[in-house]
């Protein structure tokens, strides 16, 4: 890594951030694809989203493309979309349901398992092993209802990362369980194309200063967010909504049915969770917005977000939109000054990078773990 | 009649290859508890059926997706165009018996046992 980092702190209140380059160098984007996106547990789709025996669809991590599916036992597999034979892409269609994983160019077929189960010609080479000429298989791992996989060889401890990750923010990993995430459905979910480095996402969304600037509708519902402390400045204490505010919506309105096993010091707060390196984590009492990330260039970011209620709210055909309406209202409000940032990072002004202020101070470990990963 | 294996070899909605009978043979167990064979090999192209996908008493080639019945050893739709023949098996015990067919096999072109 060639970029250096400014060494001693700016005087007073101030901190530094990353240097531009962080944000605009390929190389960079590069070496974060391979020590990070391939090295942890990425969130990548909801279990929904393939529901029976042979659905698949394909995920990008990384540098690698997966096809990840379920079994005809309804386990979730994924595999590397690389045909063991010459390498084609073995699906060319992003999502789909399939009785087995066929390459298009000579018929190589595997099964949902991953094994190879024919190709011409294949019972006159009895010497060729099914399971070592199987697709190659990623580690998988299904938590709050979502799929997450590592294409390391040897993935990291889902303790010691994403599990860590609840208790930094909440304090037990038990506390997010109240909210019997894996039990909702997803009521509406949105696709962003967010033209700004993933960096600055997370980085804005671990901070609140910008909030009373550029989200009224949250800092409405949200009256302390005005003073720029987030929720993730805490552990366990969330932020409360404004004494007038029924409900996490667009206008403060009550929101829909409660989460019934919330614990009383979850009830009329806010908690979010940034899960390094691609998921946040928003707890109201009535339901979860989820987003997951798939960084695809250094100034380009992918972002899908879910909205998760109570099975029986989605199944009634109960109308969230109020709900969906403020955090939706939130993202655009964030990704566009992301896009509006990241411009400004290639500049020279940017060379050495900006500053952080003290209600943004919290975001220095999120640069130091970016550093030590990619020094790793 | 012949002994071809044991039930409990057989998996449910799966199919086993024995290539100890010329040609070889696949035996399926469906989710109905019901045990069939027919011959392995597709009529169209070299092609495992007892790697195919079971359903409602069929199997589909994994190679190129024409299916035949488990009962009649009939094909539904291209590219193969004959059907494979049907055993009769008989089930005792834990131990799975079979008639094989008196009919010429249907290889397909390129393959001889």
């Amino acid at each position: 890594m060639i970029i250096e980092q400014l060494d001693k702190p700016l005087p007073g209140s101030l901190m530094p951030t990353l240097a531009g380059g962080y944000y605009t160098d390929p190389n960079v984007f590069a070496a974060e694809q391979e020590r990070i996106f391939e090295e942890s547990w990425f969130c990548v789709l909801h279990g929904s989203d393939i529901e029976k025996p042979g659905d698949y669809k394909l995920v990008e991590v990384g540098r690698e493309q997966l096809i990840v599916s379920r079994n005809r036992k309804r386990e979730v597999r994924a595999f590397f979309n690389v045909c063991r034979h010459r390498g084609m892409r073995v699906c060319t269609e992003t999502e789909g349901s399939r009785r087995n994983f066929q390459c298009g160019y000579h018929a190589w077929t595997y099964d949902l398992d991953g094994k190879l189960i024919a190709a011409p010609n294949l019972t006159k080479m009895p010497d060729i092993d099914r399971d070592d000429y199987g697709l190659r298989k990623v580690h998988v791992r299904e938590w709050l209802g979502y799929v997450w996989v590592c294409v390391a060889e040897q993935p990291p401890s889902f303790e010691e990362t994403v599990l860590s990750e609840i208790v930094t923010r909440l304090g037990e990993v038990e506390s997010i369980d109240h909210y019997q995430i894996d039990t909702l459905k997803i009521g509406k979910r949105i696709c962003y194309e967010v033209e700004a480095n993933w960096k600055l996402i997370i980085e804005n969304f671990m901070e609140c200063y910008h909030c009373a600037t550029i989200h009224p509708e949250l800092t409405e519902v949200i009256p302390e967010f005005a003073q720029g402390w987030a929720a993730q400045t805490n552990t366990g204490l969330g932020a409360e909504f404004g004494e007038d505010i029924k409900g996490f919506t667009v206008d403060g309105s009550a929101g829909v049915g409660e989460l019934p096993l919330i614990a009383p010091n979850q009830d009329r707060r806010y908690f979010a969770i940034t899960i390094r390196p691609n998921v946040f984590i928003n707890l109201v009492p009535d339901h979860i917005i989820i987003h997951r990330m798939f960084p695809t260039s250094e100034s380009h970011t992918y972002v899908e977000c879910d909205w998760l209620f109570l099975p029986e709210v989605v199944d009634a055909g109960t109308d969230v939109s109020k709900s969906v309406e403020l955090f939706d209202r939130v993202n655009l409000q964030d990704f566009d000054a992301c896009e509006k940032t990241q411009p400004s990072m290639a500049s020279r002004i940017y060379r050495d990078g900006g500053a952080l202020v003290p209600a943004e101070h919290h975001i220095v470990p999120f640069h130091d773990w970016l550093k030590a990963e990619l020094n790793a | 009649m012949l002994r071809i294996c044991s039930l409990s070899e057989l998996v449910e909605d799966e199919g086993v290859r024995f290539d100890t009978v010329t040609p070889p043979i696949a035996v399926f167990l469906t989710s109905a508890g019901e045990v069939y064979a027919i011959d392995d090999t597709c009529t169209h192209q070299d092609a495992s059926l007892a790697e195919g996908w079971v359903e409602d008493c069929r199997v589909e080639c994994p190679l190129h997706a024409s299916t035949f019945s488990l009962l009649t050893g009939d094909v539904d739709s291209p590219p193969a165009r004959r059907g494979v023949r049907a055993h009769r098996i008989e089930v005792v015990g834990d131990d799975v018996y079979v008639q094989l067919s008196a009919l010429a096999p249907n290889l397909p072109p390129g393959v001889e046992y």
